[in-house]
């Protein structure tokens, strides 16, 4: 049985309105597509607002671009999550549980399915969907939290959502705990720190961190300009930081100069 | 807006914290590097709330905690904590705390937290 509803694909580098079938063990995409794909082919699948991204593997290898309204995406993801091609376990997972550095009071332990696929890792829940890109962790660690008076081993991940830094747990048993987590660290080898900071640069980059500007940064610890220009310049080449923008710092041309004097002379009569 | 002492035993992040909240608005009454000092400030200054580290020397923030709240069972205590302490956060839940923040943090969340407290 196969449910229809209607979308818009991607299609031949246009956007198309079209129908979209979802049935138990595969979805369908209408005409100009025509295409139907069962759910264990598909490899990977992002998510961008209001789109979702479907790659399919095996001999249709073929990426789909699918925009709709929320509720149907949420099915076809969540089809798409139990079933698909991908490293899958049964966890508890807490997501977001801080965020920018702030507790989430009401953070709960949510039971539900993990699947670990090429650009990301998805948590499913009855209650929830959430996708944490690869490109976007800063940081995985296999540690442990107390959860009801006992202190249990959890994968913590830190990654960034629209520039804020939010922390994700997640609890299962240690032998999976220890598969995810070293997959996960396998997949994100090419963040891993391997330089050492010296202790002012590593203020700086804590600083920036917390939002602070590059004034800011030059009054809290009495660099000048040049000096944190240097500490930036050592952030940027280890690949920690990327520059946001240039700032220009300008000194009056004799044009600009005699500007401002013509205009604080008193007018004549 | 509110009037705020900032404690903690590491003047990095006092200044840290003192500049984000001074962005947002707030006016920094004091600051004070241990418990001790923060249970006497918070008397004499009367603050609107308190940023109060866990760990601290001489008298810890969960000490610190329970005895401003003892002098003034309405303080508004914010509880600064690194990941990872849990224990920490379950004291300060019963001690009074109002709000949790992480180290590290960032600026427009401790704002935000801040806003809450606040306001509640």
């Amino acid at each position: 049985m196969m449910k229809t509803v209607p979308a818009k694909v991607e299609h031949e580098g246009r956007w198309v309105s079209t129908k979209v079938g979802i049935a138990e063990d595969r979805f369908r995409i209408e005409a100009p597509v025509d295409r139907e794909i069962p759910y264990r082919s598909v490899v990977d699948l992002e998510e961008k607002r209001n789109q979702i991204i479907v790659a399919v593997g095996g001999d249709g290898e073929a990426v789909y671009h699918i925009a709709s309204v929320e509720k149907v995406l949420t099915v076809l993801k969540k089809f798409i999550i139990t079933q698909a091609s991908a490293y899958r376990l049964n966890a508890f997972f807490m997501s977001p549980a801080i965020r920018g550095g702030v507790l989430i009071q009401d953070a709960t332990w949510e039971k539900g399915a993990i699947a670990v696929m090429k650009t990301g890792i998805w948590f499913v829940s009855q209650e929830k969907q959430v996708c944490i890109p690869l490109d976007e962790v800063a940081g995985i660690e296999l540690t442990s939290r107390e959860i009801q008076g006992k202190d249990l081993n959890v994968v913590k991940i830190d990654h960034l959502v629209e520039n804020e830094v939010v922390t994700s747990f997640v609890l299962c048993p240690l032998t999976t705990l220890q598969v995810l987590y070293n997959f996960l660290k396998e997949a994100t080898s090419g963040t891993e720190i391997k330089e050492d900071l010296d202790p002012l640069t590593g203020q700086v980059a804590m600083l920036v961190y917390s939002g602070m500007d590059s004034s800011a940064i030059e009054n809290m610890l009495k660099l000048s300009h040049k000096d944190l220009d240097a500490i930036y310049d050592k952030l940027l080449s280890t690949g920690m930081a990327e520059v946001l923008y240039v700032r220009k710092e300008v000194q009056l041309t004799p044009k600009g100069v005699r500007y401002i004097s013509e205009s604080l002379k008193t007018p004549m009569e | 807006m509110g009037r705020i002492l900032i404690v903690d035993d590491t003047m990095f992040m006092r200044t840290l914290l003192k500049n984000i909240l001074f962005s947002g608005g707030h006016d920094i009454v004091g600051e004070a590097a241990d418990g001790a000092e923060a249970v006497a400030k918070y008397q004499d200054l009367k603050p609107d709330l308190v940023t109060m580290d866990i760990v601290m020397p001489k008298v810890n923030g969960i000490e610190a905690l329970k005895a401003i709240r003892a002098a003034d069972p309405s303080a508004k205590v914010i509880m600064c904590t690194a990941v990872g302490q849990e224990q920490m956060v379950k004291l300060a839940v019963k001690s009074g705390a109002k709000g949790y923040i992480v180290k590290p943090f960032q600026a427009p969340k401790v704002l935000e937290e801040v806003k809450n407290v606040l306001s509640a």
